[in-house]
C-alpha cells in the first residue's frame, strides 16, 4: 500500500507536468473502484460510466489544486460524489415516483441470490446512507476520510452509517438468518 | 439477558468496521467474551457485513477514455523548461535565438522584409551572377596575361633570331665583298700587267 501511494504520488507529479500517459495509468488504477462506487450510488451503468469519465476529466483539470497528493483517493471520491449527486438532484422527481420498497427475502438464498438481495437492500437506503455504506464497506475509507469526501462532521458520518447498517441488517435478516435462529452464512 | 454495561457497552459497529484503536478493541474483546448480549449484536453485524461482501465489483463496460485536451497541456514556461532539458532541443533553440538576434541587430540599410531576406531564389541568382561575372573577369585577365606573356616571349625569340640572321648575313656580305674585291683587284692586275707576270 505504501509503494502504491508512492507510485500514485509520482504519477500525480508527472501528470501535473502535462504527462498524459502518467495520468492514464492513474486512471487505470482507480477507474474500477470509482465506477463501482458510482454504479451502486446511481444504480445505472451508463450514468455510472459517464460520471466516471467526468470525474477523471475534472480531476485532471484540477490536479494542480490538489494540495496533498497522499490524499488523492479521498479527493477523487469527493469529485465523484459531487458529480453523482449533481445527477441525482437532476433525477430527483423521477426517482421519487419509483421509490424502492423492501423486498421479502424469505428462505435461504444461493450466493448469487444473496448478492442480488444485498444489491436490492442497498437501494432501500437513502442516497446519503447508501453512500456512507459504499465508502466504508466497499471502499474501505476511514471515518475522517469519509468526512472529508462528504464534507460533513465525523459524527454525521457515523450516524448515517450506523442507521444504514441497522436497516441493512433488518432488510437482509430473512435471507441471512434461518427461521430456526441459526445463520445462513 | 442484557449487557451489564448498558450505555457504556462497546461501539460494536465501529469495532466491526475496524475503527476502534488498539486499546478500545482489546477492552471490547475482553467484554464480549463474557457478554451474550454483545455476542449476539456482534454476530448479527458480522453476518450482515459478510452478506454485503458477496456483492462483487463489476468490470467496466469499457475503459475510461482519457484524451488530452489543451487545458491539460503544460504551461508555456514548462514547455520551455522541458525543451531546454534536452540537449538537441537546447542546441536548436540556441541556434534559432542566434539567428533571430542577428536578424534584429543587422544594419538599418538591410531590408525590413525578413521574407525578402530569406528569398533563396533571389540570393541564388545573385550569387550565380556574381560568381559568373567574377569568373569571367578572372578568366579574361588570366587569358590576357597568358597571351601577353606568350607574345612577349615570341617577340623576344624572333628578335634574337633576327639578330642572329642579320649578323650571319652581315658576315656573309662582308666575306662576299672581300672575295669580290680581291677578284676585281686580280683582274685589274692581269689587264694592266702590273705586278703580274
Amino acid at each position: 500500500m505504501i509503494f502504491r501511494e508512492v507510485e500514485d504520488r509520482d504519477l500525480i507529479a508527472k501528470a501535473r507536468q502535462g504527462d498524459v500517459e502518467a495520468y492514464n495509468l492513474l486512471v487505470s488504477r482507480w477507474e474500477k473502484r470509482i465506477f463501482n462506487y458510482l454504479l451502486r450510488l446511481v444504480s445505472n451503468r451508463e450514468d455510472a460510466l459517464d460520471i466516471s469519465q467526468e470525474t477523471f476529466l475534472k480531476a485532471y483539470q484540477n490536479l494542480r489544486k490538489l494540495d496533498d497528493p497522499a490524499r488523492f483517493s479521498a479527493w477523487l471520491f469527493r469529485i465523484a460524489h459531487n458529480e453523482a449527486f449533481s445527477l441525482l438532484r437532476r433525477r430527483k422527481p423521477e426517482s421519487e415516483l419509483s421509490e424502492p420498497r423492501p423486498r421479502d427475502f424469505g428462505g435461504r438464498l444461493l450466493p448469487i441470490e444473496l448478492s442480488l438481495a444485498v444489491e436490492s437492500a442497498l437501494k432501500v437506503l437513502s442516497e446519503d446512507q447508501r453512500e456512507a455504506v459504499l465508502l466504508k464497506v466497499y471502499q474501505g475509507f476511514k471515518f475522517d476520510e469519509m468526512a472529508e469526501i462528504l464534507e460533513i462532521p465525523v459524527s454525521t458520518v457515523k450516524s448515517r452509517l450506523y442507521t444504514a447498517l441497522d436497516l441493512l441488517k433488518a432488510t437482509l435478516a430473512p435471507a441471512v438468518f434461518r427461521k430456526d435462529g441459526g445463520m445462513a452464512l | 439477558m442484557s449487557c451489564k454495561l448498558e450505555d457504556r457497552r462497546p461501539d460494536w459497529k465501529s469495532y466491526a468496521l475496524g475503527e476502534l484503536d488498539a486499546r478500545a478493541r482489546q477492552e471490547a474483546e475482553s467484554h464480549v467474551a463474557a457478554c451474550a448480549d454483545c455476542q449476539d449484536e456482534l454476530a448479527g453485524l458480522r453476518v450482515t457485513l459478510d452478506a454485503m461482501a458477496t456483492l462483487r465489483e463489476e468490470e467496466l463496460p469499457r475503459r475510461i477514455a482519457f484524451v488530452s485536451d489543451k487545458v491539460f497541456e503544460p504551461r508555456w514556461y514548462q514547455k520551455i523548461a522541458q525543451a531546454f532539458l534536452r540537449p538537441s532541443f537546447a542546441a536548436a533553440g540556441l541556434i534559432a535565438a542566434a539567428i533571430l538576434i542577428h536578424a534584429f541587430v543587422r544594419p538599418v540599410s538591410a531590408p525590413n522584409n525578413i521574407a525578402a531576406q530569406v528569398d533563396t531564389r533571389a540570393i541564388e541568382s545573385r550569387v550565380t551572377a556574381e560568381v559568373t561575372a567574377r569568373l569571367q573577369n578572372e578568366m579574361a585577365a588570366a587569358v590576357n596575361t597568358a597571351v601577353t606573356k606568350a607574345v612577349a616571349e615570341t617577340e623576344k625569340r624572333d628578335d634574337h633570331r633576327t639578330a642572329l640572321l642579320l649578323s650571319a648575313s652581315e658576315r656573309r656580305y662582308s666575306d662576299a665583298a672581300d672575295f669580290l674585291n680581291k677578284q676585281v683587284t686580280r683582274i685589274y692586275a692581269l689587264n694592266t700587267g702590273a705586278g703580274v707576270r
